[in-house]
């Protein structure tokens, strides 16, 4: 029986490569990579400014895949994703991702200035050097398009991501949740990019994000009380006990960027934001500055 | 015969294309004096009298997802191939008043070569990379060529007589129209023209990637 549905399984196979075979044959095969540095002045999305904690992170990503067209307008895009991250002091925030991604992407109309629609969906799995922070990343949405002449641009998009972490630590309070990493949002964007010159882009975008976040933070009953997990995180300091903890918040995001083209795959990119949470609660706001430079690369 | 050679040399003289004829020998240049390639240099007789057209086939190649080459000038009544040397699709367009036309997606070469009889410009462009742009100057006159890297465009054995002669690039500021100069040429004479054209930007949506935008483009 089972050898029977061995066989089954590699007919099956055998069909679906066959069926794939030529679309795949014309499919447009690339890869995209970059390495960076990001600042990120408070990591741990401390409340309060003795709690704050920055670093630098070393990182680099890779992902190849290929990008079918369907129909004159349409076309699908598959590719294996990898990224890492390497921070100089907090190493336990050290990661490395890997997983998958897929885009959808219809252009209603011919030329540069059709308006177009892609639905996204990516999965990653991160693995942390502090093991309890390791899981599954997900984020899906649709990105909505249009260049409006040469030099301007604009999108809009929605998306939801969660993450949810592939162990629990034993229970620190009867009755309070230890997934403390396991966290969700909705996320609403906008952004407006403008030609500098032919080979320089600036960009500028704004985003809303409502869900769930973590923080880390010293013990505090208050805190606590806003809460709905709460987890050890040694991440931050090996003398002073630390928990993370998952709260509600608003967060709105600043971002501008400006990115120099070099020769036809190669980009340099700065970037710049500022982000901020507001809990709703007596807690008050959680707020950071992200500074990021990156070299990119796409064939 | 005594001297057969001989005859065989007066035969073929009298037989052989008059190839002597005036000269034009252009020379174009940018805003800061540096040799502009990819501009077309067109001489047009005063007088309107240009022979027949022929019909020529003329090559616009895509070669990784870009166009080859970014200019191409073409007498009016020419066709155009274009010959998809990637191994993935393309969709070829224009939308300019010389030649509207669409060739979807495709690999290869097209079986039909595309007729190019309407004179001006033609922007043509790829609906799936669009980045990819190029341009196809239709001439109405078999007088024309397309500067090299050292801006130079040389017009041998035109009839003599007076023309108006004028440059036109993808880039420049103003038309065409502004650029035209008068030129007398004489028989197995030679003149020479120069222009300095002053160009704009060229804002193509980007082939490199952006800052937070993954995926193929």
């Amino acid at each position: 029986m089972s050898s029977r549905r061995a066989t089954q399984r590699v007919l099956l196979w055998v069909v679906c490569g066959a069926l794939l075979a030529p679309a795949l044959a014309v499919a447009e095969w690339g890869f995209d990579a970059g390495a960076g540095v990001n600042y990120d002045d408070n990591l741990p999305n401390a409340l309060e400014e003795d709690d704050r904690k920055g670093d630098t992170a070393v990182t680099a990503n890779l992902s190849a895949g290929f990008h079918e067209q369907l129909g004159t307008n349409t076309g699908v895009s598959v590719s294996l994703v990898a990224d890492n991250s390497a921070y100089v002091r907090y190493t336990g925030l050290n990661n490395v991702g890997l997983g998958a991604r897929a885009q959808l992407r219809r252009k209603f109309g011919l030329g540069t200035e059709a308006p177009w629609l892609a639905f996204s969906a990516q999965a990653l799995h991160r693995d942390y050097h502090y093991d309890y922070r390791d899981g599954w990343q997900y984020d899906a949405g649709a990105t909505l398009g249009k260049q409006l002449n040469e030099r301007w641009s604009v999108r809009g998009s929605v998306r939801y991501d969660r993450y949810t972490a592939d162990h629990l630590q034993p229970m620190i309070r009867p009755g309070i949740s230890t997934a403390a990493y396991d966290t969700w949002g909705w996320n609403f964007g906008a952004q407006a990019a403008f030609l500098l010159t032919e080979a320089d882009t600036l960009s500028a975008s704004y985003g809303f994000r409502n869900g769930t976040v973590t923080a880390v933070t010293p013990p505090d009953l208050e805190v606590l009380e806003y809460s709905s997990a709460i987890a050890i995180d040694p991440v931050f300091s090996d003398t002073t006990r630390m928990i993370a903890y998952r709260i509600s918040a608003k967060t709105d995001t600043f971002s501008l960027a400006w990115s120099h083209a070099f020769g036809r795959y190669t980009a340099l990119n700065l970037t710049f934001a500022y982000r901020r949470s507001r809990t709703g609660s007596e807690l008050g706001d959680y707020y950071s500055n992200l500074i990021g430079l990156s070299v990119s690369y796409s064939r | 015969m005594r001297c057969p050679r001989l005859a065989v040399l007066l035969v073929c003289a009298t037989l052989a294309p008059q190839t002597f004829g005036a000269e034009l020998h252009a020379v174009v240049y940018d805003h800061n004096g540096k040799p502009l390639p990819n501009a077309v240099v067109v001489a047009t007789p005063e007088d309107g009298s240009v022979p027949a057209a022929k019909s020529t086939v003329a090559i616009v190649d895509q070669i990784d997802k870009e166009f080859v080459p970014y200019v191409k000038a073409v007498r009016a009544g020419s066709y155009v191939k274009f010959p998809n040397k990637d191994d993935i699709r393309h969709h070829v367009y224009s939308f300019s008043p010389a030649k509207k036309f669409e060739l979807p997606l495709y690999t290869g070469t097209p079986a039909q070569p595309m007729l190019f009889d309407k004179p001006g410009v033609v922007k043509l462009g790829c609906n799936i990379h669009d980045w990819m742009i190029a341009y196809i100057y239709v001439a109405e006159t078999p007088y024309f060529g397309k500067s090299e890297a050292d801006g130079r465009v040389n017009l041998d054995t035109l009839p003599p007589g007076r023309y108006h002669v004028r440059v036109w690039h993808p880039l420049m500021q103003g038309t065409e129209g502004d650029t035209v100069k008068r030129v007398e040429l004489r028989d197995a004479g030679a003149s020479t023209v120069e222009w300095k054209l002053k160009l704009k930007s060229e804002f193509r949506p980007r082939r490199q990637p952006l800052p937070g935008e993954a995926g193929y483009r």
